[in-house]
């Protein structure tokens, strides 16, 4: 069939072997080449972002007709920390195999859709196209990864990249607030993720996500509540779903790839991965159900509420994302193949009819659907893309969507114990709904019957006239087509889906081998109660349709954003406090953490090494340092400041004389001088007395100073009370004479030992001599005749307004 | 270990403290230094009791005192003078600059500080906005600027 990629063909293989990271490196130049090009114009930028993703897709589906994909898993790792397992790890298996067809088919159609979508004159394409192909990047990267800390890196990328593309229109208020919810909800349930990603990585003995073993016990029931957490939050499930309605405001491409098709999926995906290690945990499956169930119906309700056709799909989403999170956390066989079944047929439709609702919103400037009239005879192609995909939704026959809706009632009729009736109310509940508005979607939008408040609106036309249409752009309609064109294709050609997700369900759940999409199930129970659901939910959408109803409340997001503004103003108020401006109070604060944080020395002290002092000589030269330092410290001239601070250095000198350092002392002598000359040159000539600071403020400044004094001593004293081991003082000194062929030791130390720190220390003198003589020559705007005219102030006084004129 | 020696450190490091915690640059150069001296002697103590000089054709076989913790205390004092040379120059800056040598709080800082938390919701670009602009007097001059150069070049 294709000899090029014959099964024995020598280029395949080869390409096969490193396509994985020839794919990587095509996306990230991808990135680049569509920042760049996009910046002249959208069209370009989009048509360069297509071709990775466009490539991806093709390898993918190569991979699935050779079989590859099950058999021969790719499995590829970058270590960067061994002993810690940390590392990059990817594997490409049926699964992910099947994800990223989804993802990079999908993703290369959207870029061409966006082509129709952004007019050749569209501003910001290159950070549009940029941050698209990331985005799917990204998503990549999360469907590939096979180590938790891969996982969690690509779902943090693939939240960042969506706040990016939400936000395209950044000097919208609106816009921005609706992203940074978004970012917050995510972002926070992605901390929730790293936490139960942690803990069963430890309760599991791996961390990676092919080898996870089953979990059990208290940190099992943690670890679930907190993945379940980080997926209801990535897959918008009640209630963290206030962040889908409102990404609405993002391009529509970016709602059709992201907020469909991908990366709601992630969380999905998520449950479906690690959902095999909580087998036996019955949290896991009872929480999972409780959001999926929930997501359902509410989701559900919102789309027969809302009025905005884009909106409608992203509730529909919502409700859908919960059919898919309830199936999987059963994580029966059964229900495991319908859940990535439904999954593989959703990417397919939900995208489709975004696309739609884009070309719609395009072409004639609004999605309300009181607004829309007639389209079905201004839009032909535009109405058959639609209803494909919507019946597909609502699981009629001949659609891929109907075998995927019965495979997922089989599974919940298949499955016992308490999980049976709630599964099957949400199920069964979800789907009446799910046809419901499907058909209020369809009948609204493309249907031309009058709106039913026709009488209040201005003009005295009975029957509103049908919705003016822009003219077609091709660009929009075949990825449409396409899509919802695939959802046909899959029902006639059921044997080819069998054969993409039947793997990736086996690769989840052993069980889910023996089960297959039928295309026509016969006169079966499953069957029955799917087409009761599709009668009642078209009574029921038809009714809905003509009901009008005041747009409903955003009910939620306002309540997100509350909490994110009350989140943001406690940090200011403790910046407000923490973060004053003042440098003594940040030193003083530091100060005492640090004596604190060494209190523990206090209890390791030990009285029997400790000496007075070594000769009676030192205990005379300590008391002279102490003296002088305090001196200095309460001396109310800066000349008498310089002077004690010699008077320490000199004392400091003889504690070295004492302890047998000539060499210390020599430098000590140099360096003291040069200080004190420096201090006098530089500052003595202010000759003005010390500012004094106010009673309080010296309080504690002498706390700080005493408790600082007392933990250096006690961490000393203790340390120097538990050696580790007797300084091999002869061994250095034979080895200076022998090796370094010195008797100095400490200059050997210094020049043969340690050469390049000495270096260092020189380049480190240099850097201050330059710096000093920079600050000596730098000239001076300010008020330089309060220096009182000395020679030093050189610079010529210059005002910055002078240059400028 | 030498319990006068521990004292000298001791008192030399809250000494120091004291003097870093101040608002007048020279006093925290001075606290600096003394910072720098307990640290050193701290290393001495650290590497075992005093002992003749580790010099060794002039031990005949005794024990020095250690030599190890003396080559890193020679870095320590030369890597401190650098530091507080550096010190002096910016603090001789400083008091050229604005006639005294203390230690301004930070603008920005100080500006955070100043800014009311509870009217700073939505509006919050904007008064940050105006409050740098407020603070700023360069931003002044560089649009003043800009304006002129655009007149002249329109003119």
């Amino acid at each position: 069939m294709l000899p090029f990629f014959g099964r024995t063909s020598i280029l395949w293989a080869m390409f096969s072997s490193s396509a994985f990271w020839v794919i990587g490196v095509a996306h990230v130049l991808g990135i680049a080449g569509a920042a760049m090009l996009g910046q002249r114009s959208i069209r370009r930028g989009l048509a360069v972002g297509a071709l990775a993703p466009a490539v991806a897709a093709l390898w993918a589906i190569g991979r699935l007709l050779q079989d590859d994909a099950a058999n021969d898993p790719i499995v590829s790792e970058l270590t960067w920390v061994s002993g810690l397992d940390l590392s990059l790890r990817f594997q490409l298996d049926a699964l992910a195999t099947m994800m990223t067809v989804l993802v990079s088919g999908i993703g290369a159609m959207v870029f061409v859709y966006a082509i129709g979508y952004f007019g050749p004159k569209a501003k910001g394409g290159g950070r549009f196209s940029a941050s698209l192909l990331a985005f799917s990047t990204s998503m990549l990267g999360l469907v590939w990864a096979d180590s938790v800390w891969t996982l969690f890196i690509f779902w943090e990328l693939t939240s960042v990249t969506s706040f990016l593309l939400v936000g395209h229109k950044n000097t919208d208020g609106a816009v921005l607030a609706a992203a940074r919810r978004a970012l917050m909800i995510t972002g926070g349930g992605g901390l929730a993720l790293l936490a139960g990603l942690l803990v069963l990585a430890r309760e599991s003995g791996t961390t990676v996500l092919s080898d996870l073993g089953p979990v059990a016990g208290t940190p099992a029931v943690w670890a679930a509540v907190l993945i379940l957490l980080g997926a209801a939050t990535k897959s918008a499930q009640l209630p963290f779903h206030v962040w889908l309605p409102g990404a609405m405001a993002a391009p529509t491409p970016v709602s059709a790839y992201l907020h469909s098709a991908t990366m709601v999926k992630a969380g999905v995906l998520l449950v479906a991965v690690v959902g095999s290690s909580f087998a036996d945990v019955t949290t896991w499956k009872a929480l999972g159900m409780a959001f999926g169930t929930a997501s359902m119906i509410w989701g559900a309700v919102g789309a027969l509420r809302h009025r905005d056709a884009k909106l409608i799909l992203a509730w529909g989403t919502i409700s859908q994302l919960g059919l898919l999170i309830t199936l999987l956390s059963i994580g029966t066989g059964k229900a495991i193949f319908a859940g990535i079944s439904l999954l593989f047929a959703h990417a397919l439709f939900k995208a489709a009819l975004f696309l739609v609702v884009g070309e719609i919103d395009i072409r004639t400037g609004t999605r309300e659907i009181d607004e829309l009239h007639g389209l079905a005879r201004s839009m032909p192609i535009t109405f058959g893309v639609a209803v494909l995909a919507g019946l597909s939704m609502a699981g009629v026959p001949p659609l891929l969507g109907f075998t995927a809706k019965e495979a997922a009632i089989e599974a919940v009729l298949g499955t016992s114990g308490w999980e049976r009736w709630p599964a099957l109310i949400g199920v069964i509940g979800g789907a009446v709904l799910t046809v419901a508005y499907t058909l209020r979607f369809l009948l609204t939008v493309f249907g031309s019957t009058p709106a039913p408040h026709a009488d209040l609106r201005d003009d005295d036309a009975p029957a509103v006239a049908d919705t003016r249409v822009a003219p077609r752009r091709l660009a929009m309609t075949v990825p449409a087509v396409i899509l919802s064109g695939l959802g046909l294709l899959g029902y006639i050609f059921i044997g080819a889906v069998n054969s993409i997700v039947g793997p990736a369900a086996t690769e989840l759940n052993e069980k889910s081998s023996v089960y297959e999409l039928i295309a026509w199930p016969g006169i079966k129970l499953a069957f029955v109660i799917s087409m009761l659901v599709v009668a009642s939910g078209a009574v029921l959408g038809v009714l809905a349709s003509r009901h009008t109803q005041a747009a409903p409340q955003p009910l939620g997001a306002d309540g997100a954003d509350r909490f994110l503004d009350g989140t943001l103003r406690m940090a200011r108020h403790i910046t407000y406090r923490v973060q004053h401006g003042s440098l003594p109070v940040y030193v003083a604060t530091m100060g005492a953490t640090a004596a604190l944080a060494a209190s523990p020395f206090l209890f390791a002290l030990e009285a029997d090494h400790l000496v007075l002092w070594d000769t009676p000589i030192q205990a005379v030269l300590a008391l002279g340092v102490i003296g002088a330092a305090i001196m200095g410290a309460f001396v109310n001239s800066r000349l008498g400041a310089a002077l004690t601070l010699g008077a320490v250095g000199l004392g400091v000198s003889g504690l070295f004389v004492v302890h047998g350092a000539p060499d210390l002392v020599l430098t000590q002598l140099l360096v003291e001088t040069i200080v004190v000359v420096g201090f006098v040159v530089g500052l003595g000539h202010l000759g003005q007395r010390f500012p004094r600071s106010s009673n309080i403020w010296r309080n504690v400044r002498l706390g700080v100073a005493a408790l600082g004094g007392i933990a250096v001593m006690a961490a000393l004293a203790a340390a120097s009370a538990n050696p580790s081991g007797q300084p091999p003082i002869a061994d250095v000194t034979e080895a200076a004479v022998e090796i370094g062929g010195g008797n100095n030791v400490v200059n050997v130390v210094l020049t043969d030992v340690r050469g390049l720190d000495t270096l260092g220390e020189v380049v480190v003198l240099a850097t201050v001599a330059l710096g000093i003589l920079a600050l000596a020559n730098a000239r001076v705007s300010g008020p330089s005749d309060t220096s009182g005219g000395s020679a030093e102030s050189n610079g010529v006084a210059s005002d910055p307004k002078g240059v400028t004129t | 270990m030498s319990v006068a020696l521990l004292l000298a450190i001791g008192g030399l490091t809250s000494v120091g403290l004291y003097l870093i915690t101040a608002r007048s640059l020279s006093r925290i150069i001075l606290g600096f230094s003394l910072l720098g001296h307990a640290a050193v002697l701290g290393l001495l103590t650290a590497g075992g009791p005093p002992g003749p000089a580790p010099i060794a054709n002039q031990l005949d076989g005794a024990a020095s005192a250690n030599p190890v913790p003396q080559a890193l205390a020679l870095t320590a004092i030369v890597i401190s003078f650098g530091l507080t040379l550096f010190l002096l120059a910016l603090a001789r800056r400083q008091q050229l600059l604005s006639g005294e040598d203390l230690v301004e709080d930070d603008l920005e800082d100080r500006r955070i500080r100043d800014e009311e938390p509870e009217a700073e919701t939505d509006q919050g670009a904007d008064a940050h906005g105006t409050s740098a602009e407020d603070d700023d007097r360069f931003a002044y001059d560089l649009e003043d600027a800009d304006v002129a150069t655009g007149t002249e070049a329109a003119s």
